[in-house]
């Protein structure tokens, strides 16, 4: 039981991060309708990065984190005016393998910076450990979910009341109607980016201040894809519900699976899902299904 | 603009002929010569670059007949490529088969998985499918590194390529042996683009439904596709294996199915000759940067923290397929043939 409530918690609070990361995939993808596969990468590298400002510039927390974040939202920029801004309007397969040489440019960049690949954030969480009844939880992961809801509900209320937000879900709805309104139709994609980039390296930040940074890290983009295609390609709702599904897929099928299968399994399911989901349901479970037409 | 001026089509054969003119045939030839004598006048330091250029091409031949003419995006490659080179060295090191067993074995079984990651590709395009062929990537390598017969993490050993009692053992022999094959497939896919298949792919790569509608089999072609292009990675990823002596599964990273996506990009998709020029340009340049580059600024640069030189590889490659997709988006074959028509007109400009 006390182990079950163990692996319920650190499933949750895992599968929120992937939903957070999942999120900066959604956001970009509604709006410019661009298939970001570089997510790991920046996860990584602003992970990388907080740990310079943490451990290496010896910044306290509340310095360090607004620098952060201001580097997400200059990153993002970056990116989407120079690789993604000359490619607007070209096919998809374009769309795709630039943000994967995008991906590929960073590696090289974090490899050169941060050259020995594994380290551990410093402790940004209490180290007492809590007591959930009969289990034992260390505290990172009830903060985890915690930062997670809290970001949740100042996107939710960014989208519903903020100008650009509005502007925002105007993009995703109908492009050419936005661009008749008025609406900087490119300044929506790079506030999309930027907003993408901020989300995923809170996402970072979190999961790798419970497992370390290391090149897994590249993996947990991935992972978030899962997310992605579970709660379906274009739905905020469905990402957020699909996180926590995967995470608790991952952790209680790694708890309870390894013992007959091979071990490392917990690695593997999030990918399993993404197959079947493909098979069965391949537009999710809230994304809207295109019907197509020549 | 395709033939020279003065050429002229009379008749059927003459219209799909490869090879059309004199000067045409004296370069192919001329280019054959040269690369059947490379041992002689190449170090085997060089040949095993070739070797490993030879290998590649094969395995970006297939992926361009999957990406490039039929337009389902796999960024998976590098997992099938490791189903073939892991069936070669099972099949020849477990089972002791023969070497051409094994070679067909690995190209056939990675066709199969290839289908099976392929099934999707019936009803999702795009993104999609690139997520799910991704997938297909780890799965494969996880089973690689769990599964006891395939040595796991250990690695697994693989004997020589041997044909009837000939073995291959020095880098000249299996130079040949690669290029050779590597020869026929180029020789493949430039006329499976031509057949009635290549059409169908093509129709299906500019639009699907459109396609459908005009009678082409989508279930049938996409899932062909897709064995073919695994098919191919299959024999690569046997030649690999038998050049290699020794496989792990580091060797089949997803980094290097980015590459290969890289690689048919840089040289231009869809074409006859764009995975040669890709596959030369991204390998020499890796290796101009793994083996000169990078040590000399490690050594010139001591004050950073060791290693740091590594990165600046896939710093470039992301960097170049970056800008070959803003700036050359049809590849280097594109300018190739500009280079063509420029140079049969001159002096006119047109």
């Amino acid at each position: 039981m006390a182990e079950l409530l163990q692996f319920v918690i650190t499933g949750i609070s895992v599968g929120m991060v992937y939903a957070l990361i999942a999120l900066g995939f959604v956001l970009v993808w509604k709006s410019s309708s661009v298939a970001n596969l570089a997510l790991g990468q920046i996860v990584l590298i602003s992970s990388w990065f907080t740990y310079s400002m943490l451990a290496q510039a010896e910044l306290p927390v509340y310095i360090a984190f607004p620098i952060v974040i201001l580097f997400a939202l200059f990153l993002g920029w970056v990116i989407e005016r120079f690789a993604l801004r000359p490619l607007i309007a070209q096919p998809i397969l374009s769309l795709i393998t630039v943000t994967l040489g995008i991906g590929y440019f960073i590696e090289g960049v974090i490899t050169f910076i941060w050259p020995w690949s594994v380290d551990a954030l410093p402790r940004l969480f209490p180290k007492e450990v809590i007591h959930i009844g009969p289990a034992v939880i260390s505290q990172e992961y009830v903060w985890v979910i915690v930062i997670c809801l809290v970001v949740f509900v100042l996107l939710t209320a960014f989208f519903r009341y903020h100008r650009m937000g509005i502007a925002m879900r105007a993009t995703a709805d109908d492009q050419m109607a936005v661009q008749a309104c008025g609406i900087p139709v490119t300044r929506v994609f790079s506030t999309s980016w930027m907003f993408a980039c901020c989300v995923a390296a809170i996402g970072g930040v979190l999961i790798s201040s419970i497992g370390g940074i290391t090149h897994g890290l590249l993996e947990t983009g991935l992972k978030a894809f899962s997310v992605v295609i579970l709660g379906g390609l274009d739905s905020f709702a469905g990402a957020i519900i699909a996180g926590p599904i995967i995470g608790l897929c991952e952790s209680l099928g790694g708890g309870y699976l390894t013992p007959y299968l091979w071990a490392g399994v917990k690695d593997i399911i999030p990918f399993v899902i993404i197959i079947i989901v493909m098979v069965i349901k391949p537009y999710g479970l809230f994304g809207e299904e295109r019907i197509e037409r020549i | 603009m395709s033939l020279p001026c003065g050429t002229r089509n009379h008749n059927y054969a003459e219209d799909m002929a490869i090879v059309r003119t004199k000067t045409h045939r004296v370069l192919i030839i001329g280019l054959l010569v040269i690369i059947f004598t490379a041992p002689l006048y190449f170090s085997n330091y060089w040949l095993g670059v070739f070797n490993l250029i030879g290998i590649t091409l094969i395995a970006a031949i297939g992926l361009n007949i999957l990406v490039g003419y039929c337009g389902q995006l796999s960024i998976g490659h590098a997992g099938f490529i490791a189903v073939g080179a892991y069936t070669a060295a099972i099949l020849t090191n477990r089972l002791e088969m023969p070497f051409l067993v094994g070679l067909i074995g690995a190209g056939v079984v990675s066709g199969l998985i290839g289908i099976i990651f392929g099934l999707p590709s019936v009803r999702v395009k795009g993104f999609y499918l690139a997520i799910t062929t991704i997938a297909a990537q780890f799965i494969i390598i996880w089973v690689i590194n769990h599964w006891g017969y395939t040595g796991g993490f250990l690695g697994i050993k693989v004997p020589y390529a041997s044909i009837g009692g000939f073995v291959f053992r020095s880098e000249s022999s299996q130079f040949y042996l690669i290029i050779i094959i590597a020869a026929l497939c180029v020789f493949f896919a430039k006329n499976l683009a031509r057949t009635k298949v290549g059409r169908a792919f093509i129709a299906i790569r500019d639009n699907d439904l459109a396609a459908e509608v005009m009678g082409i089999n989508l279930l049938y072609y996409k899932l062909l596709a897709f064995f073919i292009g695994c098919f191919f990675a299959g024999i690569a990823g046997a030649l690999l294996a038998h050049w290699i002596g020794f496989l792990n599964a580091e060797q089949f990273s997803f980094t290097e199915s980015i590459l290969y996506v890289g690689m048919i990009i840089i040289g231009g998709l869809g074409t006859s000759l764009g995975p040669i020029f890709g596959v030369v340009f991204i390998r020499i340049l890796q290796q101009l940067l793994t083996v000169e580059l990078v040590p000399f600024l490690e050594s010139s640069f001591t004050m950073f923290p060791s290693g740091f030189a590594t990165g600046i590889t896939p710093m470039l490659f992301g960097l170049v397929i970056v800008l070959f997709l803003i700036l050359e988006p049809r590849g280097l074959a594109h300018r190739w043939s500009l280079f063509k028509s420029a140079y049969r007109l001159w002096p006119f400009s047109y």
